[in-house]
């Protein structure tokens, strides 16, 4: 006896077999009595079955359908957001590193290894001309009558000597 | 529904709504998440509608969504589910009326209703694909080729998890 078509059964008790498979498992079931009960069991089965599924606690579709109207919109939202600003935050950063990258790579010569304050304060002393003058700067908070500043350098010759 | 048009996406979860949250509620046997994995079903729908080839049936396509959806659902959910299976699930019997049947039981109105809960609940313990499978077949009435759409894999694939989800059941019925 040819192998049992087990697989076969239930495509075959729907009818959606080919013809020649159709005609291959009707004729295995003339002459296998455990298929043929097998076959009358599963239709029996698939009966009981559709019963047994049982219905889902009732729902009111208007509320149903409204929600899911709102999780659209809010899910729409949720693009807007990402979609719209991403670009904006994306090309800001990459403009941001860009400038940070220039002024490292401007700044390396004159500032690399070196207190970055410590040297904003150097640059600052060149230009007034104070740091060479230091003692004089170290006094200035005590001065408040304005003639002494105003005469700074007759009051640092005046130190030295 | 490829232009995005409101009107039909609104007339498609008319038509549809029952049959998923159904199918969704007869694979998660929870009334809030088939709520929910139905309703994103449809936002899916909504959000792929542009990828529609209609190589296959528009109700194939959404039974895919929707059953991968639950499929998904139920693998992240798995030991959650198990700890909590007496108090999450809808079932409406009490748990004493889901224990064996007593030996002696007449076969009467009595004995065939707990038959069928005993019969829902074997389905509820089938193999996830297994149990796809058995729903889309018992309670959508779908074709072999149409279920081996929906769940990714060949007619043959499918004719197998029937036959064994089939004879498993059937063990559960002669049990008795």
């Amino acid at each position: 006896m040819a192998k049992h078509p087990d697989t076969d059964l239930v495509p075959y008790l729907r009818g959606e077999l080919p013809p020649a498979d159709r005609e291959r498992v009707a004729r295995h079931l003339e002459e296998c009595p455990d298929c043929r009960q097998d076959t009358e069991r599963l239709r029996d089965l698939l009966g009981q079955l559709s019963r047994s599924i049982g219905e889902p606690p009732g729902v009111n579709w208007a509320h149903y359908r409204a929600e899911l109207r709102g999780k659209l919109e809010a899910r729409r939202g949720q693009r807007v957001w990402w979609w719209r600003p991403a670009p904006l935050v994306l090309s800001a950063s990459v403009a941001g590193a860009l400038l940070l990258l220039v002024a490292v790579w401007s700044g390396r010569e004159t500032l690399t290894g070196a207190d970055p304050f410590t040297l904003e304060e150097a640059s600052i002393g060149r230009q007034l001309g104070l740091l060479q003058e230091y003692q004089v700067v170290e006094r200035l908070d005590l001065l408040e009558d304005l003639d002494l500043i105003r005469d700074l350098d007759g009051l640092a010759s005046g130190l030295q000597s | 529904m490829a232009k995005r048009d409101e009107a039909a996406f609104d007339l498609l979860v008319a038509r549809y709504q029952e049959r998923a949250y159904r199918l969704a509620w007869s694979m998660l046997r929870n009334a809030e998440d088939a709520r929910d994995l139905s309703q994103e079903a449809f936002i899916r729908l909504y959000e792929a509608a542009g990828s529609f080839r209609g190589r296959s049936k528009f109700s194939t396509w959404f039974y895919r969504i929707l059953v991968n959806l639950c499929l998904d659902h139920k693998r992240k959910n798995r030991w959650w589910k198990l700890w909590v299976r007496d108090e999450g699930d809808d079932r409406t019997d009490p748990i004493l009326e889901r224990q064996p049947a007593p030996v002696i039981d007449p076969v009467d109105k009595l004995g065939r209703e707990r038959t069928m809960k005993d019969l829902g609940a074997a389905v509820d313990r089938l193999a996830p694909r297994q149990r796809a499978a058995v729903l889309l077949r018992v309670q959508e009435d779908l074709a072999t080729y149409e279920i081996a759409q929906v769940l990714k894999c060949s007619e043959a694939t499918v004719r197998v998890h029937l036959h064994r989800a089939l004879t498993t059941l059937k063990k559960t019925v002669e049990k008795r």
